[in-house]
């Protein structure tokens, strides 16, 4: 399997059964360009050249052994790698084409792609086999009946592995890691709903249908914390919890106190996976820690990652405002100089800091002329881990997480890189 | 669905009346309903705030292929007007979205604020030019009535999204 990676798989994609037909089309070039040219005033008439260009062609086949013959085939995937990275392409100047590409930050390749339609969620299921993408595919290409589905792919193979049909109403969105997620156990499925009425529907993985519908009168996301239990944020800044049976069916709610201020320093939608829950960040740039290990979401008051000097000129932006090392406890942040309304602004620098001693341990400056702004940010969970940055020119950088070291540029990847999610 | 929109718009429009002064909700909501046929459902405001231009670029401002053209304060998406239509038109073949937001721009050739409709074109695919992503008053999902992240061709019969317009609604009230 390691015989694709590196040189070894460049060298003979210059060959192979393409060799032939280039050579083909080269000849005919030649036969081309010595037809229309005529006499001229060339010293060297374009004749000569051909018969020049034959010959030494001729000698250097003679010098050189043939290539020898090669086989068509599908790569196989190598075993998975702790720095793979799932990289993805809102595809903004055509976005019923989005896609996910399946990224090696040791190889510095695309080791695959999977197709994800028109606006999609995706999550990994927990045991790290599948990956789930609910989306919007329409009948004639643009248009069309509207089929809203959630795709399976064998995360081995990148096949598409089956399919359920959802009700037509799934959040049409920005990503988030929690538009779409798996119930701890991976039998359940939950999709977030906007239509805009706001709900989630509730899928059996096994028994591979649609089985119950949860309406959270307003509140969004799906944020799993126990075997059955969800929660999902709520426009008063509080966190809905309902927990459903086996069957899919609601068996309780509960709603929060408020945990943040919606009117004074919003957080982002976009959580970010922590140990034991997830970290939202404000505006402003707070982080909101929230526990759902236990039976009711545990709150820690929120502590800055500015400093009272900088607070409200640099800010947390882009598409994907955080990414957070559970092992290490280090948070990642792109930030910028900015004002209110900037929060959609990549960041200039990522920020690092230990999320256990609030503290800020790192500055790292981006090159913005060169690589564009920071708009998402993924952090691999290993203990050699890579910090992944993905800008607003579609450049994807490659970072060693301990010490911000650049240690490769993917320039162009795919059309708009809005966010990263772990394998 | 009817129900669940209806109860959305009512949730937005308290939402938005809780936000607002009693004379500013009614001059939007009366220019709304008299001043945009195509919009069976109560708006959602925008922004409550009118959002100046930067001093000294009032030229920039005047220009309706500029992102910081005065209507665009809050618009996030393709402009119409480089794909077929207008600031206020939707291009041939694409339908108009039903549900929209609104924000109130400063228009600073006049001096007034205006109340903006910030309705999708629906139907094609992304028109891909002239992306402009202003973001003065926008908040995240959760508030969805100040959101633009969302596809708000999402209760369109075609939900794919074209480009947005920019509509004049009217003078804000004071």
């Amino acid at each position: 399997m390691a015989s694709f990676i590196g040189e070894e798989y460049r060298v003979p994609a210059a060959g192979g059964p393409f060799a032939r037909p280039r050579a083909a089309i080269a000849c005919v070039a030649v036969a081309n360009y010595d037809g229309t040219a005529g006499g001229g005033g060339n010293r060297m008439g374009p004749r000569a050249y051909g018969a020049l260009l034959a010959l030494l062609t001729g000698f250097a086949a003679a010098a050189a052994p043939p290539l020898p013959a090669e086989h068509l085939d599908v790569t196989h995937l190598p075993p998975p790698s702790p720095h793979w990275m799932w990289v993805f392409d809102e595809a903004l100047n055509n976005e019923i084409d989005t896609r996910l590409y399946l990224y090696d930050g040791d190889a510095h390749r695309e080791l695959g792609q999977i197709d994800t339609g028109y606006w999609p969620g995706f999550t990994v299921s927990p045991d790290g086999r599948t990956t789930a993408i609910t989306t919007t595919y329409f009948s004639r290409g643009s248009h069309g009946a509207r089929t809203d589905v959630v795709e399976f792919t064998d995360n081995a193979t990148l096949n598409v592995s089956g399919e359920i049909v959802l009700p037509p109403k799934r959040a049409q969105t920005l990503p988030t890691l929690y538009n779409v997620v798996y119930s701890a156990d991976g039998k359940q499925l939950y999709v977030t709903n906007l239509s805009p009425a706001a709900s989630y529907t509730v899928v059996d993985v096994v028994k591979r249908a649609v089985v119950g519908e949860i309406d959270t009168d307003g509140c969004v996301l799906v944020i799993p914390s126990a075997q059955r239990r969800i929660s999902s944020l709520c426009e008063n800044g509080r966190l809905l919890t309902v927990t459903v049976d086996d069957a899919g069916h609601e068996v309780a709610r509960k709603l929060s106190a408020p945990f943040f201020s919606v009117d004074r320093d919003p957080v982002f939608v976009q959580a970010i996976p922590a140990s034991n829950g997830v970290l939202f960040l404000s505006f402003l740039g707070d982080v909101y820690a929230v526990d759902v290990s236990g039976a009711e979401p545990q709150f820690t008051p929120a502590w800055p990652i500015t400093s009272a000097a900088e607070r409200g000129r640099w800010r947390p932006g882009g598409d994907q405002v955080g990414a957070y090392h559970r092992g290490a406890a280090r948070l990642y942040v792109p930030m910028h100089r900015g004002a209110d309304g900037s929060h959609k602004t990549g960041g200039s620098e990522i920020w690092v800091v230990d999320a256990a001693a609030h503290r800020r341990i790192a500055r790292w400056p981006i090159d913005v002329k060169k690589y564009g702004s920071v708009d998402a940010v993924q952090v691999t969970q290993d203990e050699r881990p890579l910090l992944f940055a993905a800008t607003e020119n579609s450049a994807l950088l490659v970072m060693d997480a301990n010490t911000g070291h650049l240690l490769h540029v993917e320039s162009k990847l795919g059309q708009s890189l809005w966010y990263l999610m772990n394998p | 669905m009817q129900q669940r929109l209806d109860r959305w718009a009512e949730r937005a429009a308290r939402a938005l009346a809780q936000r607002s002064s009693r004379r500013g909700f009614l001059s939007v909501l009366g220019a709304a309903l008299t001043g945009a046929a195509l919009l069976p459902l109560l708006p959602v405001l925008r922004g409550s705030q009118a959002v100046a231009a930067e001093p000294g670029a009032k030229a920039v401002a005047a220009d309706p292929n500029s992102c910081e053209y005065w209507k665009y304060c809050a618009i996030d998406g393709f402009l119409c007007g480089c794909c077929g239509g207008s600031s206020s038109s939707c291009p041939p073949g694409t339908q108009p979205s039903p549900i929209t937001w609104i924000g109130t721009c400063h228009n600073p050739a006049d001096g007034r604020d205006y109340i903006v409709s910030y309705n999708d074109c629906c139907g094609k695919t992304s028109c891909g030019s002239c992306f402009c992503n202003r973001n003065e008053g926008e908040r995240p999902m959760y508030r969805l009535s100040l959101n633009n992240d969302v596809n708000w061709c999402m209760a369109n019969d075609n939900p794919n999204y074209h480009c947005s317009v920019s509509v004049i609604l009217g003078v804000a009230g004071k």
